[in-house]
């Protein structure tokens, strides 16, 4: 326990017996929760996509430059919550699930609004607040007023590398709305992404992930893409 | 954790919350409970900012995240009646950025803080409930740590709370009305939390606003 928090919780006491005209020792205070949690994280990212006959060739390369650890597989189901006002763009959520490992934590997800910056900044930035919850969090989302968007299926390959990750996936549509036993792939290519998560203002991580996806030239050309201009 | 049991113990008669708090903790320590540092129970209040369109059935609704030191790096996050949604701490992170859909109402944050003891297989928790700067009530929480299924324990867990609060130990809580054979999670405690503290909050508000 810090003195601030000593001294807030002595303070805190002494009003409670102020209002009881009665007089008791602060009740000394052991574990405090940790509530706030991490404010302004940033998330680099950097995109690009290859074909799927392309698909092998830029695997054998990332497991060569990457961390050394197992392969691994993914296949999440992600569903995008907006949650409208009166006025204003919606609030967007995503959330996801891993269908691989069912009993993994459902993940819960903020994106800011991506911003693309000058010249000399390397990969697109944007807010971002990751979330573990419990498995009743589509029901929570509904209850809090949010409404399902869209849904999709996405299956692929993630590697590390430091604090970078990589992930190569493809991306599959529903064929029956909330049902993923039936799933048609979208493409007949693949999404790259290489993404950090860190604080606000670390804008050196741009120039490593730059450097990191010159190495994967010419398998994969990974740049900062303006959602905006996309759609 | 086991099954737990969330119940408010009355101010005793010419006596402060303070006063019924020792005795009470000093019932406990006589029987041989040992004093296990203090512990920490946090409710904060939100309210939907504006009701989205086509959409009137949100207005009003509440919603409650709640802090635990029993869980320090979690949040829990429900509706009265509604789903109960456990998150880390970052779920607080999102709060302020829903601040244009869910205002929280400062003014109605309430906790319980106070010391926890162990006896035997029971854990038990004398908090006094505070609303800012003023004491309200007296909560008593008693898990017994060893059982997750209610009908296994409850009628134990009532003859021991009847052994320190006498008269005022509890009837069988809600939440446990549909939960018999079932498992008991953590998150059944907090809806226990939010019900009795939602309770102590409104009996404190009428009387204050008669005065006024």
């Amino acid at each position: 326990m810090t003195d601030t928090d000593a001294l807030r919780n002595a303070k805190r006491s002494t009003r409670i017996d102020a209002w009881c005209g009665y007089t008791m020792e602060a009740p000394p205070v052991s574990a405090m929760p940790v509530s706030g949690g991490t404010i302004n994280m940033m998330e680099y990212l950097l995109q690009g996509s290859v074909l799927d006959q392309s698909l092998e060739s830029l695997l054998h390369r990332l497991r060569g430059l990457c961390d050394n650890m197992e392969p691994g597989t993914f296949q999440d189901h992600e569903m995008v919550f907006l949650l409208k006002g009166q006025q204003g763009s919606p609030f967007v959520l995503r959330a996801r699930r891993s269908m691989d490992k069912p009993t993994m934590p459902w993940h819960l997800r903020y994106l800011g609004q991506p911003e693309m910056g000058d010249k000399s900044r390397h990969a697109l930035v944007r807010n971002c607040v990751d979330i573990a919850t419990s498995d009743n969090l589509m029901e929570f989302l509904l209850e809090m007023g949010f409404r399902l968007d869209h849904e999709f299926v996405a299956q692929g390959h993630i590697f590390r590398r430091g604090s970078m990750k990589i992930v190569v996936y493809k991306i599959f549509r529903l064929l029956v709305p909330g049902s993923t036993d039936s799933i048609e792939a979208l493409s007949l290519s693949y999404l790259v992404e290489v993404s950090v998560v860190a604080p606000a203002g670390q804008d050196v991580i741009s120039e490593e992930m730059r450097n990191f996806a010159e190495q994967l030239k010419p398998l994969v050309h990974l740049e900062k893409i303006d959602p905006k201009r996309v759609m | 954790m086991g099954v737990t049991c969330v119940c408010q113990m009355p101010v005793a008669e010419g006596k402060s919350v303070q006063q019924t708090v020792e005795i009470l903790t000093r019932k406990l320590e006589l029987l041989g409970a040992e004093k296990q540092g203090t512990f920490y129970v946090d409710c904060e209040t939100y309210h939907t900012a504006a009701s989205p369109m086509g959409n009137q059935g949100q207005q009003g609704k509440l919603m409650y995240v709640m802090h635990s030191s029993e869980a320090p790096l979690s949040c829990y996050a429900l509706f009265e009646n509604g789903p109960c949604l456990i998150a880390d701490a970052n779920f607080d992170v999102l709060m302020v950025k829903l601040k244009g859909f869910f205002q929280n109402s400062k003014a109605n944050k309430i906790e319980s803080r106070g010391t926890r003891y162990q006896y035997c297989d029971f854990l038990i928790k004398i908090g006094t409930v505070a609303m800012g700067p003023s004491a309200r009530g007296i909560s008593v929480e008693v898990d017994y740590c060893p059982c997750v299924i209610v009908n296994d324990c409850w009628n134990l867990m009532v003859e021991f709370m009847q052994s320190f609060m006498g008269s005022h130990a509890p009837g069988l809580p809600s939440v446990f009305s549909n939960k018999h054979e079932s498992v008991y999670s953590p998150a059944d405690t907090m809806v226990q939390y939010m019900e009795l503290l939602n309770k102590i909050r409104k009996q404190q508000q009428g009387p204050v606003s008669g005065i006024r």
